[in-house]
């Protein structure tokens, strides 16, 4: 039989494993802005390794394999930019000339709604929405020209996923190894389960971002609304959140319809649009979709959302649903081994039949 | 030539190894080796140390354990006598555990290695996942399952018969 080293009750051996985990807590404090790109990193070559996965179980070498994904994604990209950029370059160009014309015409549509409002219930006058207003419109290209560093992001993140997808499996692979071995199945079952419903929940909510960006793209072009590119990648990255895709796509369309048309029927259009891709992803997108991912409550999503805004800003917003997936993952297991493996409920009665075997 | 080169420096002879093997698994009998490689998709590979154990009497058991090199071997634990006999020894290209794959239920032995041995584990997750998402697979490895159980019912049968 083989020598039990388990049942010495030695806790001396917890002591390094401890230590590791304090010091690399520590570290996630103390250097947090510089760890964040590596956690993106590993969040994109998580949702990437099913890829590598797949060519590297038809024969090819995993170096091989990353670099041709790579390959492919940049000659994707590159059609890509390259088709937006005519769009973008001249939609940036048009909107830095004519966001004056804007502002200003954004400003007299508020202030006469507000010279309104005020005359029918003069309490309102102390929101103060003129230089409410006024402020907003002053600090709204400061605020674009300060995402510009977390543009950088999109450069080092790529370059950290390459060596993470070359190198991490072999990490994995020595992680596993070295597990006790008594454990290793029930570890090893516990991983795949939350693999198996975050991962649909994060690929397919890619999926899902690029669906909805490819919809509000094309028709927003064929309403000919000006700024449709700039409009539909934005859709896209804040589809990323549940719900926000479309509300998003919805008030910022109209602003722009409003400006370009000055009238409301566009507004209309474009709300039954947004109104059309919320359901089309409720009703037939998310069903197809997200099937084999984890199932949550909207008030939960909603809950999570919020929460993860307080704690840690955009990247908290992003981040909630991921990890929601992975706490109800945990909370589900941690039922079903209360049942099996410590026997908090009376042991699983195996199937009996009373006629033998003939 | 160059060509070849460059094929086989891309190529990945490993993978094509474990291909042939499964094709040499019972379980897997009737799958083609296009089909495999789904399989192969499914299964956790790691290497179990000599004197290592694999899962204890009494576990909940959760996955299938097919062994590609070295040899496991399987022991029980007597009601009774309490005494600790071993019933079987599984070598590469066999499997044990499959139980698990139908119902959580405690395993019937303990297994540790016998030398430095390497399985491929099938988690019941993942079969079923292979069941819904390819059922001509999943549907093959259930039949074969059910008649190495059948199999596995009769030998029990026909054992005191032999003996008298």
């Amino acid at each position: 039989m083989p020598t039990e080293t388990a049942k010495k009750n030695n806790y001396a051996q917890l002591i390094l494993p401890a230590c590791i985990g304090i010091a690399l807590v520590y570290l996630v404090v103390m250097a947090t802005s510089a760890i964040f790109p590596f956690i993106l990193s590993a969040a994109l070559a998580y949702i990437l390794s099913p890829i590598i996965k797949y060519l590297e179980v038809r024969g090819i070498k995993r170096a091989y394999a990353v670099a041709g994904l790579y390959l492919g994604i940049g000659l994707l990209l590159f059609v890509v930019v390259y088709l937006l950029f005519h769009f973008l370059s001249f939609e940036l160009e048009s909107l830095q000339q004519s966001w004056p014309e804007y502002a200003g015409r954004m400003q007299q549509f508020v202030l006469n709604l507000n010279t309104k409002i005020v005359h029918n219930y003069p309490f309102l006058a102390s929101l103060k929405v003129e230089q409410n207003l006024q402020r907003f419109l002053e600090a709204a290209p400061q605020f674009i020209l300060g995402l510009i560093p977390a543009l950088t992001l999109l450069f080092i993140v790529p370059f950290i996923t390459f060596f993470m997808l070359v190198g991490g499996a072999g990490i994995i692979d020595y992680l596993i190894d070295h597990l006790p071995s008594r454990h290793a199945e029930l570890i090893l079952h516990i991983a795949s389960r939350i693999d198996g419903s975050l991962g649909n929940y994060l690929r397919g909510i890619v999926t899902e971002a690029f669906v909805i960006f490819l919809i509000a793209f094309t028709g927003l072009i064929y309403m000919s609304l000006d700024y449709a590119a700039v409009i539909a990648i934005l859709i896209g990255v804040s589809s990323l959140v549940p719900y926000l895709g479309a509300i998003i796509g919805a008030v910022l369309s109209s602003i722009v319809a409003y400006l370009q048309f000055g009238t409301f029927l566009p507004i209309l259009k474009i709300m039954f649009f947004f109104a059309g891709i919320r359901f089309f992803d409720d009703w037939f997108l998310q069903p197809y979709i997200m099937k084999k991912a984890v199932k949550l409550n909207p008030a939960i999503i909603l809950l999570a959302l919020m929460a993860g805004g307080e704690i840690g800003g955009i990247w908290g917003v992003i981040f909630s649903i991921p990890v929601t997936c992975i706490i109800k993952e945990i909370l589900q297991i941690a039922v079903e081994l209360q049942e099996t493996e410590f026997r908090w409920k009376p042991k699983p009665e195996p199937t009996r039949i009373s006629i033998p075997y003939t | 030539m160059k060509f070849l080169t460059l094929f086989s420096r891309l190529y990945d002879e490993e993978i094509l190894a474990k291909l042939t093997f499964l094709q040499s698994i019972r379980l897997f009998e009737g799958i083609n080796k296009r089909q495999l490689i789904h399989v192969l998709e499914s299964l956790q590979e790691r290497t179990y140390l000599k004197g290592e154990t694999i899962f204890t009497q009494g576990d909940i058991g959760r996955a299938l354990f097919i062994v590609f090199s070295g040899k496991i071997a399987l022991a029980r634990v007597d009601k009774i006598t309490q005494k600790t006999e071993t019933i079987a020894e599984v070598h590469p290209a066999e499997f044990f555990g499959e139980m698990a794959l139908l119902e959580e239920m405690p395993r019937t032995a303990t297994a540790y290695a016998l030398e430095d041995t390497k399985v491929f584990m099938l988690f019941k997750i993942k079969l079923d996942a292979l069941l819904f998402a390819r059922p001509r697979i999943g549907v093959t490895i259930a039949a074969q399952l059910a008649k190495i159980l059948s199999a596995r019912l009769r030998a029990i049968l026909e054992q005191p018969a032999e003996q008298s």
